[in-house]
């Protein structure tokens, strides 16, 4: 095997040094026999370089085991301590102030750490790995490292496709540049030079500094206005990415159709401007049946009066207000006085019961009062003498002028105390003077646990408030 | 350089006295140089550019139609009540199966020492990341409202005050698939250092020393730092194995984890790991097949390879074909009405001739690769290969059609894709096609650095005796 001297011209002048002695093999096996004679030579500082990793070079150099495994393992159980406390905290735990969790049963899984959580946890585990592995081996070998004087040697440029190469760091405690190139004649080196850094390059450009802190300043920019629009309120209106899932074409319910075509040729929906249809005359939708008289309405079947004008057809919505006096067929009780049997002229037969299925129970009772507290306690009171924190308050601003009300009634007035439970169980369902109906908001069933609570109410004796009392005319 | 007969050399059949050549031809350290990076440097066969024309149009066209989709809304696929999931999770599962041969080459065949994988892991790798590109899109795109696309991801927000629900096989996905993407790049990356420091060193322009040196992190090759890779590299692979098992585990749990009958049932994880090794691998035969006869690179990947990659085919779709049958065994034996109607519906409903085509492909015709003339032609294999992957899509679109027939037969729809849907799916394989012909010309295709190290002398002692002469590569078999 001939030495060859290197062909490469030393670059002149002082500002140069020698880091290394570089030898080159032909073969991996010339390369470990020669890597073991370095180390039995006493060489520390040398490194071995070869297209691939060749086996039994580590022994040969003296490799000691890496500690890259243990690296892994520590950031591997940290990333699963991570993954199944950002799922416990995000998904079980709400009480938070900043960034709070969405504590929520969903389909019926718990929220506690259990096995719906092991596919997360598996996952960040493999993922928290996988980057200790990657970074943690660059970082380990101390690479990227760009700038290495080994990459100015052309014939080095074979160490990455058939060559061989051995080079023992000039700052090893045995190197000696005459002794070291003769050892590496004697183990079979095809090739011999020296590695030789560049100094003249080696400071960084002035101008290097400035531009590094004037393009930290520009990157500081982006996130900067991110966070102060983030922090900040906008007046416009929201920028609408996709319209047309926020307008959409379609009508809502109870709106009328606007014209679709053009103005020469309008286009409706329908002819009436609706983008609804009414009911088809003579049906009526499911569960709207509704033909227990006094079930739903309170009164004898067959004993409303016919309506002075033409009315819902199923009666159900049957004005009191318009009804005009008494009507010839009435019912008996209307030859005698509201005040005393509570059945006024003009109106139906009010049953003096509850009716059937609605049963008179403690439970019945305590449901009413529960749902009287909720719906008519505001404006009536808890004791239903009309001193409801509503009335209070807009009496108050009645006096003053703001506002128009008219005092909420006493459960107590004789004029109430005697009225039938059915006339009671129409007046939560479609009001009565200044008060609204609560049909739409209160089931059947719960109107009559409130007539039944009113009823209970008003055996108790509580007398109507002295300043509460009852206006002079009739209930109409 | 070549000393060996290449006629006479035959390495498909494995003899325990004398280990056959992963390598044909005599090549040496540099012969394997010069072949890979050939593919770079040479100018690229006449058909590359027609190809490349091709996979580009198809690609905008897919970037055209996910524009149209985000601006017109979801309503231009097919998907309706009740089939809510249609192309775009077929084609999502489908990609995602796709992409599995490739962590399964690098990752398992390492682990178990089969050192065959070293000449295709590189192109399987390549093509798993970009199958697992294609399969991000679709439901990347499905979730309509895009620009809010990071609730996908535990991001803190003060003003939405929420999370999203890790108990749901969805997030599962969105962890499994973003870990598989990320670890698979990494693996792929790292494994691809070595030889882009070879193209460093090779390359005549000063932009291709610039990029490579850049990309190959000045790699030198030294002992100290291949220590360290390999540990790395060992270390990637055991954590790439389970992963590789667990992401279409997840993605089988979409269904699985549902209480649909045909859908809630415990065999769909192994099921669909199996379904996308056996896809994974068609789809690495039919890209390395003509790979290989196109840049000349018939000595690195033999027969041999090929003809291992088949078996694996026909073992796994012997897999997915048992699976297919336990399946409605399972159905008949379990008495419950509507999983019996499922799979009834599955075989002989509206889409049973989906069912049919699924069956056909997947399971009768790898059949074939019990002849040896069919397993060692590589034109043949491409077909059958194709065969299997059009049979795999067919899989996952009969699984998702047995939404069509739900609980309420008033519902029940025949679904049929849009324009949108069918284009979309072409524009996904000339993804697919632009990644990976950009991969073929810009990086190297086979691990150089690996394949040196399964070449004879590269390994002490077993290649028959000719162990440390110290001579010249070549000379060593």
């Amino acid at each position: 095997m001939a030495h060859s001297h290197s062909k490469q011209p030393k670059p002149a002048g002082p500002k140069s040094k020698t880091i290394g002695l570089l030898a080159q093999f032909d073969d991996p096996d010339s390369l470990v026999a020669a890597c073991e004679r370095a180390r039995d030579a006493g060489y520390e500082k040398f490194d071995a370089y070869s297209p691939f990793p060749v086996h039994g070079i580590d022994p040969a150099m003296g490799i000691r085991r890496t500690r890259l495994p243990f690296f892994v393992l520590a950031i591997g159980l940290t990333g699963c301590l991570v993954a199944l406390a950002m799922q416990y905290y995000t998904n079980a735990m709400d009480w938070t102030k900043i960034f709070p969790g969405y504590a929520f049963y969903i389909s019926g899984k718990p929220l506690e750490i259990s096995p719906a959580n092991i596919p997360v946890t598996f996952e960040v585990i493999i993922l928290s790995s996988a980057f200790a592995t990657f970074f943690g081996m660059w970082i380990f070998n101390r690479l990227p490292q760009f700038a290495n004087p080994l990459h100015r040697i052309d014939r080095f440029r074979r160490a990455t496709n058939d060559r061989f190469f051995l080079m023992v760091n000039a700052d090893d405690s045995k190197y000696d540049a005459n002794r070291t190139r003769q050892q590496f004649e004697e183990w079979g080196a095809t090739a011999i030079e020296n590695v030789d850094m560049d100094l003249t390059d080696q400071e960084i450009p002035k101008f290097f500094k400035l531009a590094g802190i004037v393009g930290l300043f520009l990157l500081l920019v982006p996130p900067v206005m991110i966070f102060r629009a983030y922090g900040s309120t906008n007046r416009a209106p929201r920028l609408h990415v996709v319209p047309d899932m926020d307008w959409q074409d379609k009508y809502k319910a109870q709106q009328t159709s606007p014209n679709i075509g053009t103005d020469k040729e309008p286009v409706y929906l329908y002819a009436d401007d609706r983008a609804m249809r009414a009911p088809v005359a003579g049906t009526i939708a499911r569960g709207d049946l509704q033909e227990d008289d006094r079930y739903y309405r309170g009164y004898e079947p067959g004993t409303l009066p016919p309506p002075a004008q033409p009315v819902a057809a199923d009666g159900s919505s049957a004005s009191f207000v318009s009804t005009s006096g008494p009507s010839a067929q009435d019912s008996a009780p209307a030859a005698q006085d509201p005040a005393t049997t509570g059945q006024y002229p003009g109106e139906p037969d009010w049953i003096e019961t509850v009716p059937s299925p609605f049963v008179v129970s403690e439970t019945a009772i305590a449901r009413g009062k529960q749902r009287f507290e909720i719906y008519c306690s505001v404006c009536h009171g808890y004791d239903g003498n009309g001193n409801g924190l509503v009335n209070k308050r807009a009496l108050a601003l009645a006096a003053t002028g703001q506002a128009q009300w008219t005092t909420a009634k006493s459960l107590h007035d004789p004029t109430v105390k005697v009225q039938p439970i059915g006339r009671i169980f129409d007046t939560i369902s479609n009001g009565r003077n200044s008060m609204g109906p609560y049909k739409a908001q209160i089931p059947v069933e719960d109107r009559w646990a409130i007539a039944l609570y009113v009823k209970a109410l008003q055996e108790t004796g509580i007398q109507p408030a002295a300043g509460a009392a009852p206006p002079a005319a009739p209930q109409q | 350089m070549a000393t060996v007969d290449l006629t006479s050399l035959d390495n498909t059949i494995e003899d325990g006295k004398h280990r056959a050549p992963l390598v044909l031809g005599g090549m040496d350290y540099s012969d394997v140089t010069d072949a890979v990076a050939g593919v770079w440097e040479k100018k690229q066969p006449a058909i590359w550019w027609p190809i490349f024309g091709l996979a580009v149009s198809l690609t905008m066209l897919f970037g055209a139609l996910i524009m149209h989709l985000f601006f017109t809304g979801v309503g231009v696929w097919g998907n309706n009540n009740p089939t809510y999931w249609a192309f775009d999770i077929v084609n999502f599962v489908f990609w995602v199966g796709i992409g599995h041969a490739g962590t399964l080459i690098s990752a398992i065949l390492f682990l178990f020492r089969q050192h065959w994988r070293t000449s295709i892991n590189r192109a399987a790798e390549a093509m798993t990341i970009f199958a697992v590109v294609c399969a991000a899109t679709f439901p990347g795109i499905h979730i309509g409202r895009i620009w809010v696309f990071y609730w996908l991801f535990p991001v803190p927000t003060e003003h939405l005050a929420m999370w999203p629900n890790f108990r749901s096989p969805l997030l599962w996905d969105v962890f499994a698939v973003g870990t598989y993407a990320t670890t698979s790049l990494l693996f792929w990356y790292m494994g691809m250092v070595p030889d882009l420091a070879t193209f460093r060193d090779r390359s005549k322009s000063k932009i291709g020393q610039f990029v490579y040196g850049l990309l190959s992190l000045g790699w030198t090759g030294s002992a100290r730092n291949w220590h360290r890779y390999e540990m790395a590299y060992t270390i990637l692979a055991a954590l790439a194995t389970p992963l590789v098992l667990s992401v279409h585990t997840v993605v089988s749990f979409d269904f699985a984890v549902s209480q649909l009958p045909g859908w809630h049932t415990t065999i769909f994880p192994p099921y669909f790991v199996a379904g996308a090794i056996f896809s994974g691998f068609a789809m690495v035969v039919t890209l390395l097949v003509p790979v290989r006869k196109l840049y000349g690179l018939e000595n690195l990947i033999t027969i041999r390879h090929l003809e291992n990659m088949n078996k694996i085919i026909m073992a796994t779709g012997l897999m997915v074909g048992t699976a297919y049958s336990i399946e409605l065994f399972i159905a008949a034996y379990s008495g419950v009405a509507s999983e019996q109607f499922a799979f009834y519906n599955r075989a002989f409903g509206n889409f049973g001739w989906a069912y049919f085509i699924m069956f056909t492909c997947n399971v009768f015709i790898p059949q074939l690769f019990w002849f040896k003339w069919c397993r060692t032609t590589p034109w043949f294999m491409v077909i059958v290969s194709i065969f299997v992957n059009i049979g795999m899509w067919f899989e996952r679109f009969v699984i998702i059609m047995a939404l069509c027939r739900d609980f309420i037969p008033g519902s029940w729809f025949y679904y049929r894709p849009t324009w949108v849907d069918l284009m979309m799916l072409i524009g996904s394989f000339g993804l697919f096609f632009t990644l990976f012909l950009l991969f073929c010309r810009y990086l190297p295709v086979i691990a150089m650095s690996e394949v040196k190290n399964v070449i004879p002398h590269a390994d002490h002692g077993h290649e028959g005796g000719h162990g440390h002469e110290g001579g010249h590569p070549a000379t060593s078999h």
